[in-house]
């Protein structure tokens, strides 16, 4: 991680490899930049030194993690670089799963056996890489997943949306 | 598939850390076992998801209701994953363990046998109980030999998570609020207190088979010595009193009173002080949904 140039003269470059250490609170370990959370991250110069200003976009709006994705980003900015943070959650643009980094989505796939949605709308299994998965709900345990049943291995399968 | 030609081949493999897979011509009682287990699981995540839906219009403020609501849909799909998995074992189909359920016939956490009187209790629950959940989860996800629901518990356990800070965001508001918030919270933890340590079971047998094929993978006594540890602490440094006469610090250990195990054989038994008024009510829901499942079981033959 890069923090040679901050607090004193930080970059949004900067900016962004601290706002990697802030992860999901439902996927530990999956950061918000994986995610496609983060909409513009900006070091602007303020009274007291540079000041960081980030723009969130939520995966679904009514999210529940909301408010902790805010403290959370917000308190490990200022920890890692003594800049003060502002969060804002924007209402545009919308969010879907493209946004999501090759990384993030491996993450996924491989930890918590969640995957995203081929572009014909078929499922690929990220257990046995059969596709062989059928949708089974469209309510999952959150807002933004739905679950299937891959009928090859025999596993519960959840697809973000 | 893989096959094993005795139970003796079959626990060496688990010893050596194996993961069985849905398809493998696994032992018999091991296949019981490990149903039963997810299938007590599968009925409390279900029990305490309709105890959290109870409260989505109780909740002090918008952002609360929204935390409810979502919590009571991560309790209730988790639930649905677990059935999943479960009923893919062969004992029972995903309607046979409902209809148990509501029937009386089934088990769950001891928790969900219990009245939730004030908004008090909610937190207690949200703060102590899902904090018992969670470690005796994470307990069982450290060594999981079953690998499908190894794979859903990882999701779960981070969800859960989720939930208990929530809780903890919720005590603290109590604990910095006014006498009568404080006053609610110490009743609330009055009632709440036994139940959760009760939570994680009797003492462990030196025999217990989900010790011996890893589903579990610590002694239930000493997951409950863990949480006290941590929890006694907590609760003192925010001014509240453990309900606990026999509470006591030995080599710096914080050690509680003996633990009368009739009111967790009584849960067990459906015979707890809300038991019967939390299966009624769930059996009421299944049956004012029938024609849910009747109209989809009608356009599913109508589609095919």
């Amino acid at each position: 991680m890069t923090l040679s140039s901050a607090p004193s003269t930080g970059h949004a470059t900067d900016l962004i490899e601290l706002l990697r250490q802030v992860f999901d609170p439902e996927y530990p370990g999956v950061s918000i930049v994986d995610l496609g959370l983060v909409q513009t991250a900006r070091v602007q110069p303020g009274p007291d030194g540079p000041e960081a200003q980030v723009g969130l976009i939520p995966t679904f709006s009514g999210c529940p993690a909301l408010a902790m994705i805010k403290d959370d980003v917000e308190s490990t900015v200022t920890r890692l670089s003594g800049m003060p943070c502002v969060v804002t959650w924007l209402p545009t643009p919308v969010w879907d799963s493209s946004r999501l980094t090759a990384h993030g989505r491996a993450q996924l796939a491989s930890e918590f056996t969640v995957v995203l949605r081929n572009r014909d709308g078929s499922l690929r299994c990220p257990v046995c890489g059969s596709n062989d998965v059928a949708d089974q709900s469209m309510a999952g345990p959150t807002r933004c997943r739905s679950i299937a049943w891959c009928d090859d291995c025999r596993n519960a399968v959840e697809v973000l949306r | 598939m893989r096959t094993w030609t005795d139970l003796e081949s079959f626990e060496h493999f688990i010893d050596d850390g194996g993961i069985v897979e849905a398809g493998d011509d696994m032992p018999e009682p091991y296949r019981q076992e490990v149903f039963r287990f997810i299938e007590f699981h599968a009925n409390s995540e279900m029990m305490g998801g309709l105890t959290e839906r109870d409260w989505i219009p109780k909740a002090p403020g918008l952002r609360l209701k929204q935390i409810f609501l979502a919590k009571t849909q991560d309790e209730i799909g988790h639930a649905h994953l677990l059935y999943m998995v479960a009923a893919d074992m062969g004992v029972k189909t995903r309607t046979e363990m409902l209809e148990d359920l509501f029937a009386g016939r089934s088990r769950f956490h001891n928790v969900f046998h219990y009245q939730a009187v004030t908004w008090g209790d909610q937190i207690a629950i949200a703060y102590l109980v899902d904090a018992a959940a969670l470690a005796s989860q994470r307990a069982v996800f450290a060594q999981c030999s079953y690998g499908p629901y190894k794979r859903i518990l990882k999701r779960i356990i981070a969800e859960e998570g989720f939930h208990m800070r929530h809780g903890e965001e919720m005590l603290l508001r109590m604990a910095e609020g006014s006498e009568v918030q404080r006053e609610m919270f110490q009743q609330a933890l009055n009632r709440w207190w036994g139940p959760a340590v009760q939570l994680f079971g009797p003492n462990s047998s030196p025999d217990d088979p989900l010790l011996k094929w890893k589903i579990k993978s610590e002694l239930n006594e000493n997951l409950r010595h863990a949480y006290v540890q941590r929890y006694v602490p907590l609760l003192h440094s925010y001014g509240f009193t453990i309900p606990d006469p026999e509470l006591r610090q030995e080599d710096g250990k914080w050690i509680i009173g003996d633990i009368d195990w009739e009111p967790l054989k009584a849960t067990m038994r459906n015979g707890g002080p809300d038991s019967r008024r939390r299966i009624e009510n769930a059996a009421g829901n299944w049956a004012d949904t029938a024609w849910v499942r009747d109209a989809l079981a009608l356009a599913t033959a109508g589609a095919a």
